[in-house]
Order: structure tokens, then C-alpha cells, then sequence
């Protein structure tokens, strides 16, 4: 039962990485790729519909973080409190941007969001560096740390890659490229990769730390039902949003 | 204050906020889906209107109800780990279907609502948007079953300074949960349907074009805050059956908004019930009573904090009555440096976004139903693929 809870968790913060990573990195492609409001217009529309469906999976990280890690979930967050605020904040500011940035009309209101879209992507993917890195050493090295640092720089170009190449996947040629679905699921590997390193380090620590079997069957009983529910509600999304004579479409509502 | 003020603050500030923005969602989420429902059987445009009009304003809510929830959720962790510690292996449970299962899906559906539409056949469409009503009441109540517990830990023991989940069932049975719930949709549905009219009453008086369309959905509002005032005072009053003894005995800060609440709500229903449902009819042209309706609309907001308020300030000094109290359950080394950062950073984020947002709100109410951002059709001069026209 815990090897089986761990692998629910591993999908899931490896799916974030590889999921939530390409909405990362088009965010910080934003004011190198979108240098007009209408190509900044096309890259948000191009993410939009996954958005949702992507962040969402760190919402189900913590929450099973909190289920079945439960001594865990205090210390992890507790030990790394500066950066999961600032980390939250960027988040925060990153949903604002894509939320408001279509909601009024004029370039300044637009920038700004789109500005506060590419800052919290930024701070989110460099905070993901940075967290990794302290997680690697098992919490013992401080947040802020040269290689911790390091990480985040790494974390952040791959994220970028990663968003690069899906918007070359989801609308070929407009921004340069084009690249097939098989690219696209290597660098959402490549960009799950600091994910999974930390995962299988962690594993026997993980498997240990486990909540109660009584709690675990609780949430087994509940939660594995819905298991082919939710992975079949994400393949609808990619199959409703996949690239063709519909691929993206303004006005999009981000 | 203390660190222990500072923390507390912290989570009635940002637990406020997000429920100021919850209370909206779970109200509108069915009346939205109602009107899908009108408009997929009737396919005629007014209905249309009504769902991207005021699935518009509950979208740009829910931006703020997301926002605001991840804050919620890290906090735990953050600044109440003792919580997890002494017993995460209950609690925790709870929280983790919200999220894995509930919200997960909840967000996923309401992408594919938002973002699927004039491309997802009209009645996977529509059923996108009752899924979404379903897993956001999943979420309350999950929420709720976690908060009940915190007020009346059953199903329980205590082994090793921990305490470890026996009965399932029984926090399903709790009595601080199976009225509460209700109470909390109720309010829920009250509050949307009370912007409803409240909304529509603005642009009545403001001699709006689009009578029919407002006059629908102020009767519509009327309505659902009838359904809605019913089942939040109903089992309101249930509720104290299964409330902890002495939990209002000399706690000013509980008892007021309590009392505030009751009197408040108890009028608020004479005045739907016996004057708002028996006018329906001739309501969306007495012009005199627009301003009043207009007035009404925030109170549901207030009421619905001061119930919060009365619940948890009631539960001091316990996080789990009787069983942990709030300063035992404070991360060991919080600092006044880091829980002030946070508050700081939280609460003026989160306010200004708020503040934004209820302006975003006011602005998509003033400018009516022209020119909906959710839902537009393609304009026929946009290139559908821009991808092959480049």
C-alpha cells in the first residue's frame, strides 16, 4: 500500500514538472518570444486550455503530501518557509496575470499582467531549483545556496525549453519551429528529470515515513476509485486542445 | 502581537478572503449550470446570454477563489505543522481527497467548460459545467468534513501523543458535519442569488436595454435566495444539536457575529420570503425597490463571515477541541520575522488582487451582456490557424 501511494505521488510531482513546466516556460518566454501584444496574445492562447488542468497537479502534491506523508509535510514546508511564500506569491501573481490580463482593454493594463505572468513563472521555476536542491541534500543545506542557485538557473532554462518546444508542437511555425509530439514528450521527460532525481533518492525515506495503514486504506478506498476518472478528464483535455485546424484561437478567454 | 496572534491573523485573513470568493463560487456554479441547461434544451439566445454573462462574473470570482485556496493549503504546513504532527494521519485524509480528487477535477472540467466552448459538442459542454458544480460541492465538503473534525474529533484515538484514525465512518456521521454542510451550500446558493439580483436590479434602474435578460435573472435570483435563505436557516438552526458544549459561553468574540448572523439572516429571510418572492412578479418594474435589492447584496458576504468567525473564534483556544490547543499546534520555530514576512506578503497580495478583482466583477456588471469575453466566437477576419496562415 505505501509503495503504491508513492507512486501516485511520483506521477504526480513528475507530472507537474512535465505538465505545469511547458505553462512555466511560456510564461518565461513571454517578453523574449512575445515582443508584440498580439504575439504575447497567441503564446498565452496557446497554454490557456491546460493551464488549469496542469497547475492543479502541485495542488494534488501537497494535498497528498499532506495525506499520506503527513509528519513530513509540516517539516518540508516549515524547513524551506522564505522560499514556499515567495514560491506561493509567484504562483499567485502568475494566475493573476493569465486571469485579469484579458480583462480590461488597453496595452498598459495587458503589459503589466504579462509582465507579472513572465515575474511569477520566473520566480516559480527558480524556486523549483532552489527547492530541489535543498530537498537533495535533505534539507540540510540553507534555501539559499550557490548550488541551490545553480539548480534554479538549470530548472528555469529547461522549463523554458520545455515551453519553447510545445509551442513549436502546438502551433508549428509561428514562433520559428515546429516539432512533433515525440519532441514534446522528451523534454516534458527532460523537464521531469530534477523530479524524479529527488523521487528515487527519496524513496526508501518516502516509503518509511508513510502514513498509518488505516489512514491509507481509507484514502486507497476513496481516492484509487477516481484514479480512471481523473487520468480520463486530462486525456479529454489533450484530446479537445490538440494542434489542428482548430489548434489555438483568439480571442482565447486568457 | 505575538507570534502566535501573528499566525492566527494571518489565517483569518487569508481564510476570509478566500471564503469571500468560495461563498460566491459554490452559489453561482449552479445557477450557471441551470442556465447552460436552459439554453443547451432551449437553444434560444437569451439563455445563451444569461450563461456567458454570468458564467463571466463567476470565472473572474473563481480567479480568486484559486488564488487565495493555494495559500490555504500550503499554510498548513507552514505555520501549523504541529497540526499535521499530532494528527495528520486524520486530518490529512480529508484534505487530500479535496484536492487530489475534488479540486483536481473540479479545475480540470472548468478548463474544458471555459475553453471548450463552440468546440465541444453542446452537451458535453454543458455537462462540463454540472461537473464541475459537483466536484466544487465534493470540495465543500471535504472541506467541511476536515473542519468538523477539528471541532468535534470523533472516530479517533490517541496512541503515542498521536492521534490515529479508528472510525471512518464516523467523521462521515459527524454531528458538527452533516448540518453544517448543507448550512454552508445554502449560504452559498443565498449569496449568488443574491448578486443575482442585486446585479440585475442595478441595470433595471439604469433603464438597461436588455430588459428581458434582467428581468430573468432577477426573477431567477429571487428564486434561488428563497431555496437558498430556506436551507441556510433550516439547518442553521439544526446545527445546535451538534454544537460542543459551552462553546459560546462567555466568548464575546464568538457570540456576537453568532447573534449578528441569526438577527441579520432571520431578517434578511422575512424580507425574501414575504415581500421579494410574493412581488416576483412586479418586482423588475418597481424601479423604488431597486436600490434597497441593490443594498441587500453584500450581506450575504458579511453573514457568511460572521459564521465563520463564530465557529472558529468559538473553538479557542483549541485547533481540535479538547485535544490540541491552537498555540500546541504553531510550527516549533516560527519566528515573528518569518510569520510577519508571510502575513505581510499574503495579506497585501491577495487584498489588492481581491480588491481588482471585485472591480472586474463591478465593471463586467455595468457593461452588461455586449461583448462577453467567455465564450466569443472567432471573429470571421481571424485566421482560425494562424498556424497555416503564417
Amino acid at each position: 500500500m505505501e509503495l503504491i501511494w508513492f507512486v501516485l505521488f511520483a506521477i504526480l510531482l513528475a507530472g507537474y514538472f512535465a505538465l505545469e513546466g511547458f505553462d512555466l516556460g511560456v510564461g518565461l518566454l513571454l517578453p523574449v518570444l512575445g515582443r508584440t501584444r498580439e504575439g504575447r496574445d497567441r503564446m498565452v492562447a496557446a497554454i490557456a486550455p491546460y493551464v488549469l488542468a496542469n497547475e492543479v497537479w502541485l495542488v494534488a502534491v501537497a494535498g497528498t503530501l499532506f495525506g499520506v506523508y503527513p509528519l513530513l509535510e509540516g517539516e518540508v514546508l516549515f524547513t524551506l518557509y522564505p522560499l514556499v511564500v515567495a514560491m506561493l506569491l509567484c504562483w499567485v501573481l502568475r494566475d493573476a496575470g493569465l486571469w485579469f490580463r484579458r480583462r480590461l482593454d488597453g496595452a498598459r493594463w495587458r503589459g503589466f499582467w504579462d509582465a507579472m505572468i513572465a515575474f511569477g513563472s520566473l520566480g516559480l521555476s527558480f524556486g523549483w531549483g532552489m527547492a530541489i536542491y535543498a530537498a537533495a541534500t535533505g534539507f540540510e543545506s540553507p534555501a539559499v545556496h550557490p548550488l541551490g542557485m545553480l539548480l534554479g538557473a538549470v530548472v528555469t532554462m529547461v522549463f523554458a525549453f520545455h515551453g519553447w518546444t510545445f509551442l513549436a508542437w502546438r502551433a508549428p511555425g509561428t514562433f520559428g519551429a515546429s516539432r512533433s509530439v515525440a519532441a514534446l514528450a522528451v523534454s516534458a521527460l527532460v523537464a521531469a528529470l530534477p523530479a524524479l532525481g529527488v523521487l528515487v533518492g527519496a524513496m526508501p525515506y518516502l516509503l518509511e515515513h508513510s502514513a498509518p495503514p488505516a489512514t491509507l486504506n481509507v484514502l486507497s478506498v476513496m481516492a484509487l476509485p477516481c484514479a480512471p476518472i481523473m487520468l480520463g478528464a486530462q486525456i479529454w483535455v489533450w484530446r479537445t486542445f490538440r494542434p489542428g485546424k482548430d489548434a489555438f484561437r483568439l480571442p482565447s478567454f486568457f | 502581537m505575538d507570534v502566535l496572534e501573528l499566525a492566527r491573523t494571518q489565517f483569518a485573513v487569508t481564510g476570509s478572503l478566500h471564503f469571500l470568493f468560495v461563498v460566491l463560487t459554490l452559489g453561482l456554479a449552479p445557477l450557471v449550470a441551470i442556465m447552460n441547461t436552459r439554453w443547451a434544451l432551449s437553444r434560444k439566445p437569451v439563455h445563451e446570454a444569461m450563461t456567458r454573462f454570468w458564467g463571466q462574473v463567476y470565472v473572474v470570482n473563481y480567479a480568486l477563489g484559486i488564488v487565495t485556496g493555494l495559500v490555504m493549503e500550503f499554510q498548513f504546513g507552514l505555520s501549523w505543522s504541529g497540526l499535521s504532527d499530532y494528527a495528520g494521519d486524520v486530518f490529512g485524509a480529508p484534505l487530500a481527497m479535496e484536492t487530489l480528487v475534488a479540486f483536481f477535477l473540479e479545475s480540470t472540467f472548468l478548463g474544458l467548460w471555459i475553453f471548450g466552448w463552440g468546440r465541444l459538442p453542446r452537451w458535453l459542454h454543458l455537462a462540463c459545467i454540472w461537473l464541475v458544480t459537483l466536484t466544487a460541492y465534493a470540495s465543500a465538503f471535504y472541506i467541511m468534513l476536515a473542519n468538523s473534525f477539528l471541532q468535534n474529533p470523533v472516530g479517533t484515538v490517541e496512541r503515542g501523543g498521536r492521534l490515529d484514525l479508528v472510525d471512518f465512518g464516523a467523521l462521515l456521521g459527524n454531528k458538527a458535519l452533516i448540518f453544517s454542510f448543507p448550512h454552508v451550500i445554502g449560504a452559498g446558493l443565498f449569496t449568488g442569488a443574491m448578486v443575482l439580483v442585486g446585479a440585475s436590479a442595478y441595470q433595471l434602474r439604469r433603464r438597461t436595454e436588455h430588459v428581458e435578460f434582467f428581468t430573468r435573472s432577477l426573477r431567477t435570483g429571487v428564486v434561488a435566495a428563497a431555496v437558498g435563505i430556506v436551507l441556510t436557516m433550516g439547518f442553521g438552526y439544526a446545527q445546535f444539536g451538534g454544537v460542543q458544549e459551552g462553546k459560546f459561553d462567555g466568548n464575546v468574540g464568538a457570540a456576537l457575529p453568532l447573534g449578528l448572523m441569526i438577527e441579520i439572516g432571520q431578517l434578511l429571510a422575512l424580507v425574501v420570503l414575504l415581500v421579494m418572492l410574493p412581488m416576483i412578479a412586479v418586482l423588475p418594474r418597481l424601479r423604488w425597490t431597486h436600490p434597497l435589492l441593490i443594498m441587500m447584496t453584500p450581506l450575504p458576504f458579511v453573514l457568511a463571515i460572521m459564521g465563520w468567525l463564530a465557529r472558529e473564534v468559538g473553538r479557542q483556544p483549541w485547533m481540535i477541541w479538547e485535544k490540541l490547543t491552537v498555540a500546541d499546534a504553531m510550527s516549533p520555530g516560527l519566528t515573528s520575522g518569518m510569520i510577519t514576512g508571510s502575513l505581510v506578503g499574503f495579506a497585501g497580495v491577495l487584498g489588492l488582487l481581491a480588491v481588482v478583482d471585485y472591480v472586474l466583477i463591478a465593471k463586467i456588471i455595468r457593461r452588461g451582456p455586449r461583448d462577453v469575453a467567455l465564450g466569443a466566437a472567432v471573429p470571421a477576419d481571424e485566421p482560425r490557424s494562424p498556424a497555416l496562415s503564417y
